[in-house]
Order: C-alpha cells, then structure tokens, then sequence
C-alpha cells in the first residue's frame, strides 16, 4: 500500500493496521542535506532534495509545500530576514496601514517569483511523488494574510476600528487566497492545509468571529477546488471547533498538542478526519523517551480511530532535532497493529 | 457610587470590545474626580484583572490589544487635561532581540508600563545585545526588558546576559524577558539567562517592580 492509499483510506474513515502519520519537516530537509536556506527557500530543486531526504529518513506518508508563509507577504513587498535555522522572517511588513492595503496590487501568481517558487515546489514534489505521498500544499489563511502584509497590530486595528476597511481587506485577501490555492492545486497538490489564527477565539472577539470572519473565509474556502486541512494555527482549536465544521472544502482538522484528541473525536463525530498532536516545535528539547512516550499515549488514545492520521502539530520540527528521533518516531507508528 | 461596580463595567467593556463606551466611562470619572483617579483607582486595578485572564488564555489577543488601546486613549486625554501621569518609575529599556521583528507585545507593554508611570526607553525591533546595554548605561536604566516571539529568536537574549556579564553589570541591571515562547516554554527564561518574565503584556509593570524592588507595581506616589 501507498503513503497516498493510506491516506485516502484515513478520508474515508476504512480501517488499517496502523495510521498514516506526517511530521512537519518542511524545513528539516534543509537540514539533512546541508542546504543554505537562503537557497532552500529560493530554488525549488533544492526544496525537493531535502524533501528527498526527508522521505529518506522517516518515510512520512504526507510531504509538504515550503512551510514558509512569509514567501506568500513577500509577494506583496514585504521584506523578508533569512535565518541560519528557521524559515524566513518579516523583517518589515510591505505596508503600515488599511488604506495601503486597499490600494496595493496583488501578486500575479503566475509570475511573482516568491508564488512562482511555491508553485514550482509543489511541481516537482508531484513530479517525483505522483500516487505516492500525499502531497500538501501550504497556503496562508485569508483572513491571516493581511497580518503578515501589514502586521498583526494593524490588522488587528482594521477589524477592531474599522470594519468597513476590513470586509474590503478581506475581499483582496480572498482573490488571491483562491488564486494561490487553486494553483497549488492544478500543480498537483492533492490537498491544502491553511494554518489560521485569525478565526480563533484566542485571537480575536468570537462576535468578530461569527459575523466578519467566518461568513468571509466560507466564501474562500467555497472556492477552493480541492480538499482543505484546516490547522490550528498555534491556538487550542478544541474550545472553538465547533465553529469551523459548516467550513465548505474542509475535511480534515489538526489540533494543536494542548488539545484532547478524544474531545476533538467527540465534537467532529466519527467521520471527520481528525490530525495531531505531537508537539513538534519541541522535539529538539525533549528527551527522547518523553517524545516516544508522548507518542505512545496518542496511539492509545487514538487506538482503532480509522479517521486519525498521526501528525505532529504546530510550525516546522527545529533544525537542531536529532534524526534519530525522527527515526524513532516513523518506527514506534509503522509498528502499531491495531486490530480493526 | 460603587466603585467596584464602575471596575465591573468597565472590565465587561473591554472584554466585548466596546472602547468607545470604556472611555466615556473613563472620562466620566475623570470628570469628576481627575484623570490620575480615573487611572490609578479605575483603570489599572481593571487592567490588572485583564493581565490575570490574558496570562490564563482567558481572554484573546483583542481583548489584551482593546485594552492597551483605552489605556492610551486615557494617557492622552490626561497629556491634554494637564494631567499628565508622571513618569517617576524606571527608566526601563524595552526592544525585540535581534532578528525578531514581532512588535505587537513591545508595543503593548510600553502602553502598560507608561500608564503605570514607569518611564519606558523602546529601541524597536532587531535590536544587539550591545545596544541594549549601551542604551542602558548611558540612561542609567535598572531594568532591560527583551521580547522576543520565537525560540530561535528567543536565544539571541543569551548574548544580553554575557554583554551585562562581560561589562559587570549583571546584579545592578536585572533583564526582563518576554514572549509567545516563554508562555509555551516557561524553562526558558532560566536558560537564556532572565531574571523574571509575565505571560502579559498588562502584567509587565507588576514584573518591573519585582525587578526594582518596589513592593506596590502600583503606587505611583
């Protein structure tokens, strides 16, 4: 069987012996292959290598697009800080203001180069894993995108005090969120994960929520010609998801570590495709033992879950995590046998 | 009037995100008994409550973000009434560590800390750890505050410990450390060498009078 079979066996709630599993190791591949990232985020060949070796080490049966929502805001002109060990930062956003935000241009998915070497990226993950691996394409959140164009503080300011500025915001943000996703798409992305702080009560006013958010990102997901994983976004998603069930295109939910898998279960039902939660921001600080224990009470929790794929939840596994963990991680999961 | 009453209604005001009705009632009390009471006997023991559900993920960004809002609403109105809070506590030096470049949490601290009366010295983002502890010494700051968002970033504020180290300032200055990833990751303050840390940014006054020594974070006498 496939990685991709097992997958689609996870989306159609089938049983199996044990689940598929994804390690967020976007960034890792850089790392096993030595690659500057300043090249890793900028030349897709060399993308693919470390997904390559990735793939190599730990086989996850889901890959990933770059990581790297920050390519998305340079696209709009922000200017971007590349680190030895972590994916690019915003070191100044492209504009300071609503009114800026209304009068910019959109990125031409087509030829910007920071969406070019996304779309690129997804193309030769598909080229070399095609019916495979599940293929993920990343994809920031329409309702998150003006706080990496304009900083979080001014976006939280438009929703705040000037809502009228905001539907229109989010109206520039929905055009190009269903540009980027549908390309991903037609690049051969099997499905798109939207990583999304801003419809998160740990965020924002849940009255915001319900009336400006929500009713805006059902539109963008509406569009979007494929399937969406709906991601935590770093917050507790539980106390909210029930928010986030009538979201059209999305079939599946990754809950943050903080989370309970089974309260998730719980408020999803049987047949939503439920992901997590291993912490994977820190596994580079945390004895092995512990991650592999970790691991082993998710199982159990998740024992006999056909709708359960094992994924670690949060931004990319550090660069510094020893691959051995990871190989450790791979084995302890392909060794499960449930009895469905 | 019930002043507790007054405190409830406010704290409701900003946990459903009504600024315009938090300030009336601000000004209503100032009105009648000046900006510094508005301040000291209304909204800081409200802003001290916000901190407590803020640190326990109470309450969401907006809210702790609505909150500095009003605080700065008020600060101004006191500037323009003439009753400008003194800014008798501090100075502090405030900046993100090099290579962070998340400002929001900065920025809220330096609304907090103005309003509790501190006086507040922001280098802005990226900023080395030399230039922290320049700016420090040249302004005879005890206090260094450093935010920063992410571990990685986080890790640079080892360097302001060495530099204080290095010029033998460390137990004369004390280094406040702040941000998303001391909240997930609370060991850390240990590790890159702070000397406390909050999980708010309402709560950074009561943190910079633990530092100074002050027992009340809110006296401003």
């Amino acid at each position: 069987m496939t990685s991709l079979e097992r997958v689609l066996l996870a989306l159609q709630g089938k049983p199996q012996p044990s689940p598929p599993f994804t390690l967020t190791l976007s960034l890792y591949g850089a790392r096993l292959t030595g690659c500057p990232l300043i090249e890793y985020y900028r030349r897709p060949e060399r993308y693919l290598e470390g997904q390559e070796a990735v793939v190599d080490l730990c086989a996850p049966d889901i890959v990933f697009s770059p990581f790297a929502l920050t390519l998305e805001a340079e696209a709009f002109g922000s200017e971007l800080k590349f680190l030895p060990d972590n994916p690019p930062n915003i070191r100044k956003p492209a504009i300071r203001s609503a009114d800026d935000f209304i009068r910019l241009p959109l990125p031409d998915v087509d030829s910007n180069p920071s969406l070019l070497y996304l779309r690129e990226s997804v193309r030769l993950l598909t080229g070399r894993y095609q019916g495979e691996k599940a293929i993920c394409g990343v994809v920031t959140a329409p309702v998150d995108l003006p706080a990496i164009v304009m900083g979080i503080d001014q976006w939280i300011e438009t929703l705040l005090f000037s809502p009228e500025k905001a539907v229109i915001i989010l109206e520039k943000a929905h055009r190009h969120f269903v540009a980027q996703a549908n390309a991903l798409m037609a690049d051969g992305a099997n499905f798109i994960a939207l990583p999304t702080m801003f419809a998160n009560p740990q965020i924002l006013y849940p009255k915001l929520i319900d009336e400006v958010i929500l009713p805006s990102f059902a539109r963008s997901l509406a569009e979007v010609k494929g399937p969406i994983v709906f991601h935590h976004g770093g917050n507790l998603m539980v106390p909210s998801l029930g928010k986030y069930l009538a979201l059209p295109n999305v079939v599946a939910y990754a809950v943050d570590h903080r989370d309970s898998l089974a309260e998730a279960r719980r408020i999803l039902g049987p047949d939503r495709l439920l992901l997590g939660n291993l912490n994977g921001p820190t596994l580079s600080r945390t004895p092995m033992d512990t991650v592999l224990s970790r691991v082993d009470r998710i199982l159990e929790d998740r024992r006999d879950d056909p709708c359960f794929i094992f994924a670690t939840s949060g931004a990319d596994v550090p660069f510094d995590t020893p691959p051995a963990l990871l190989q450790a991680i791979s084995a302890k999961i392909r060794a499960v046998a449930w009895v469905i | 009037m019930d002043i507790e009453a007054v405190r409830t209604r406010l704290l409701d005001f900003i946990l459903i995100g009504e600024r315009k009705e938090a300030t009336d009632l601000l000004d209503d009390w100032a009105r009648r008994f000046h900006w510094r009471a508005a301040i000291v006997e209304l909204l800081e023991p409200v802003l001290d409550e916000v901190g407590k559900r803020w640190s326990a993920e109470k309450i969401s960004l907006a809210a702790g973000y609505m909150a500095g809002k009003i605080a700065e609403d008020v600060l101004l109105k006191a500037v323009q009434a003439e009753e400008a809070i003194p800014q008798i506590k501090g100075p502090v030096v405030i900046g993100n560590i090099e290579d962070d470049y998340h400002s929001l949490g900065r920025k809220l601290v330096t609304i907090f800390l103005r309003t509790a009366g501190w006086r507040v010295i922001d280098l802005g983002n990226d900023v080395r750890a030399e230039e922290f502890v320049d700016a420090a010494v040249a302004n005879e700051a005890k206090i260094i505050g450093v935010s920063a968002m992410m571990l990685t970033t986080a890790e640079n504020i080892r360097n302001v410990r060495q530099e204080m180290d290095r010029r033998g300032l460390s137990g004369r200055i004390k280094l406040a450390v702040g941000g998303a990833v001391f909240k997930m990751r609370p060991e850390l303050v240990d590790e890159v060498g702070g000397d406390g840390t909050v999980a708010s940014a309402v709560d950074a006054p009561r943190l910079m009078a633990q530092l100074s020594g002050m027992e009340d974070a809110h006296d401003l006498a």
